[in-house]
């Protein structure tokens, strides 16, 4: 009796993270997936074909194809989308990266006792909505915005600044967004390091910003990857900055996606923009899972 | 009459070593004794204070070039403090560093030319052994082969050549307590310090890396500086032992003389074991000095300290300098009658702890050889402890 207990206890924790992942991720993904073979209908819902017991399930099967898929490929708008997706992204990592480093390096290296209070101050932002956030962003960038008439009143410019609906908000929006991503990683693997190894290298004659370079930097490269992934995946399919800071201009594959599913409501091509999005996100993915096996390892 | 205890009674065997050693191969080195020898190292006056606490205390060494110097003291008197001081980790308070003639005291770390072993190895966990070794090497700009050929040289000084291509973290303690002090050494700096170096190692492997520590010293004629609250550790590997309490300086000698000549009972209760009487001064001919004890008993030894009659002294006397008798030896001064407690038999010496008559406990030493011969000594016999007038060392601290 007892023994079928543990059993069904062993079952529940092994079967629990594949019953999450199964609800939450599998099926899901293959719902997408079934809609990206479908072809438009002006239906409820605006897709064909749609499976009915009477017809069989090799009936439905022989209607699904690639034509999406091929579509997406004919039509330079979405390689262009995910072209400029990646490279915004990609940019605005690295601006992210700059802009953590420094901060987590400085929380690191902060009295103990303030430790703590930094960090709350990192979380804080997410106390507000996300949104609430972006819009703020919008009456801070626009010209009649906070941000020009500031630069204005101290004489540095004289025209309102034009950065609001460009890519430069977009790339502000981003960095800001995710910047808290980038620091913690960072914070935790700049406060792990040993004080005596920068003595070490300064005792063994390395200057300060040389020893950075040599022992600091490389020392902190986990959290460097594993910030960049955190802050470069979801960048990627980022759809809310650009939308309400972006122009017209800024091409990326969230936008793209949100126009065709909910504009142009061509479901089955949205499903496949989707699905090759995430083929896309694949590679960044699987090394983002193996930097924290890696990183689990070596903690043991 | 007072016994002290000596904090290492548990290891007695142990305070066989923390003798002066005797085939030390130094034998003659004596720079400290040389007028005309200016000292390699000199703290001048250096205090330290971190907010109001006083972690050193105006204190002021000389050490002289190829020394292999020892800081000794209890966790917290200031020892690392000092070091740090002179790795330039730390700014003193008041007082200036001076190396080989040079103030270094407002010099940055990286300029001056020492360098330093951590406790805790502080090994770039990153790099190879044979990057962390030519780390020194590389930061003066040195050419590729250059490096090679003297992180081949440190590695194979330190049998290290098997490992070097591994991380430290792939390497036992002992290793890497290797690789600590070869990167200490690669620079060939004229001064190497070395904060609880051994701290880490298990007893035995100790005692090696102790004996590596030594012939490292002589064969590159490096200066050593070392930390540590191991006093066998000091006694065995150093020239001249400075001994630390609560950041100040108490005594620095040789070990040897540290030994014989303790400046204060903590010293004395510090280094080895020692039994301590109390008492006062009655009088002070050419040479000696007479002490009247608390429970009346009458001591007298050479001494040239300077006391007046009347002053409050201790008398300490190694335990192996206490002769222990059944038969009342024919002095009336240095002797003192009293009942076997215990006896702790170790091989070839005994310990004899003697209990007083006011109750004190004394402990002298026995050499086993001479069994045979006298009669031996048992629990609960009546014993005679007494020594002779050059034995017991006056204390004024
Ligand atoms: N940065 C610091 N701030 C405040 N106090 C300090 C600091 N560094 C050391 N101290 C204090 O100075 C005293 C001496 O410290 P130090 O590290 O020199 O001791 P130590 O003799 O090396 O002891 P141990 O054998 O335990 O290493 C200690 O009481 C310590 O608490
Ligand atoms: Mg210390």
């Amino acid at each position: 009796m007892r023994a079928r207990i543990s059993d069904l206890k062993r079952w529940y924790v092994i079967g629990a993270p594949f019953l999450w992942l199964l609800v939450f991720f599998l099926i899901p993904f293959f719902i997408v997936f079934k809609l990206s073979l479908s072809d438009v209908a002006t239906a409820i819902p605006p897709y064909t074909p749609t499976f009915s017991w009477s017809k069989g399930i090799s009936a439905f099967i022989s209607q699904l194809d690639f034509e999406n898929y091929t579509f997406l490929f004919s039509d330079p708008l979405y390689i262009n989308s995910y072209l400029s997706s990646l490279k915004i992204a990609f940019f605005s990592t690295i601006l992210t990266l700059l802009v953590a480093y420094p901060m987590a390096y400085g929380m690191a290296r902060a009295p103990k006792s303030w430790q703590p209070t930094l960090m709350m101050l990192v979380i804080l932002p997410f106390w507000t909505s996300f949104l609430i956030r972006i819009y703020a962003w919008i009456a801070i960038l626009k010209p009649e915005g906070f941000l020009s008439l500031f630069l204005i009143k101290l004489g540095l410019i004289s025209e309102p600044l034009q950065i609001m609906n460009t890519t430069t908000a977009v790339y502000i929006g981003i960095v800001y967004s995710y910047l808290p991503f980038m620091i913690l990683p960072l914070y935790a693997s700049l406060e792990k390091i040993n004080p005596s190894l920068l003595e070490a290298a300064q005792d063994l004659g390395s200057q300060p910003w040389r020893a950075f370079w040599q022992v600091t930097f490389p020392l902190s490269m986990p959290g460097v990857f594993a910030g960049c992934l955190l802050v470069f995946i979801p960048a990627v399919g980022e759809f809310v900055i650009p939308d309400l800071l972006g122009g017209s201009d800024t091409l990326m594959i969230g936008k793209t996606l949100w126009t065709e599913f909910f504009n142009n409501r061509d479901w089955p091509l949205a499903s496949a923009v989707a699905v090759l999005l995430l083929l896309v996100l694949i590679i960044p993915i699987v090394l983002f899972q193996r930097q924290q096996e890696m990183e689990r390892e070596a903690g043991r | 009459m007072v016994v002290a205890t000596a904090p290492s009674q548990a290891n007695a065997a142990s305070s066989q070593r923390a003798g002066p050693r005797t085939a030390a191969p130094q034998t003659g080195f004596a720079p400290w004794k040389n007028p005309d020898l200016s000292p390699m190292v000199r703290f001048e006056g250096i205090t330290k204070r971190f907010d109001d606490f006083v972690a050193v205390n105006n204190v002021t060494i000389d050490i002289y070039e190829k020394e292999f110097f020892a800081l000794l003291g209890p966790s917290g008197c200031g020892k690392s403090t000092l070091l740090r001081m002179l790795a330039g980790f730390e700014r003193p308070t008041e007082g200036r560093i001076i190396v080989a003639g040079q103030d270094i005291t407002d010099m940055p770390p990286y300029e001056r030319p020492v360098n330093m072993m951590f406790q805790s190895y502080a090994l770039f966990p990153h790099m190879t052994v044979e990057r962390n070794i030519g780390f020194g090497l590389k930061q003066e700009g040195m050419s590729k082969d250059k490096i090679e050929e003297r992180v081949d040289e440190a590695m194979g000084m330190l049998e290290l050549r098997q490992f070097a291509k591994r991380k430290p973290n792939q390497l036992s303690g002992g290793q890497q307590q290797r690789v600590a002090l070869a990167r200490a050494i690669a620079k060939k700096p004229r001064l190497v310090l070395l904060d609880e170096p051994l701290g880490a190692l298990d007893k035995k492997l100790r005692q090696q890396a102790q004996f590596e520590l030594m012939r490292i010293q002589e064969t590159t004629g490096t200066t050593f500086i070392i930390v540590t609250h191991d006093q066998e550790e000091a006694m065995t590997v150093a020239s001249r032992i400075a001994v630390m309490e609560k950041g100040l300086l108490q005594q620095v000698a040789t070990p040897g003389d540290i030994y014989e000549n303790p400046k204060t009972r903590y010293i004395a209760g510090f280094i080895g074991d020692v039994n301590v009487f109390e008492g006062t001064v009655s009088k002070v001919s050419e040479g000696c000095i007479e002490i009247d004890a608390a429970d009346g008993y009458k001591f007298k030894t050479k001494s040239s300290e300077s006391v007046t009659v009347g002053q409050k002294v201790g008398l300490a006397l190694r335990p192996e300098k206490i002769r222990i008798g059944r038969e009342k030896p024919n002095s009336d001064v240095n002797v003192i009658p009293g009942k076997v407690e215990d006896i702790g038999y170790l091989g070839s010496i005994s310990h004899y702890h003697v209990r007083t008559a006011a109750g004190e406990r004394i402990t002298a030493l026995r050499a086993n050889a001479a069994h045979t011969v006298e009669q031996s000594i048992t629990w609960e016999d009546a014993v005679w402890l007494d020594w002779p007038v050059d034995a017991g060392v006056v204390l004024t601290g």
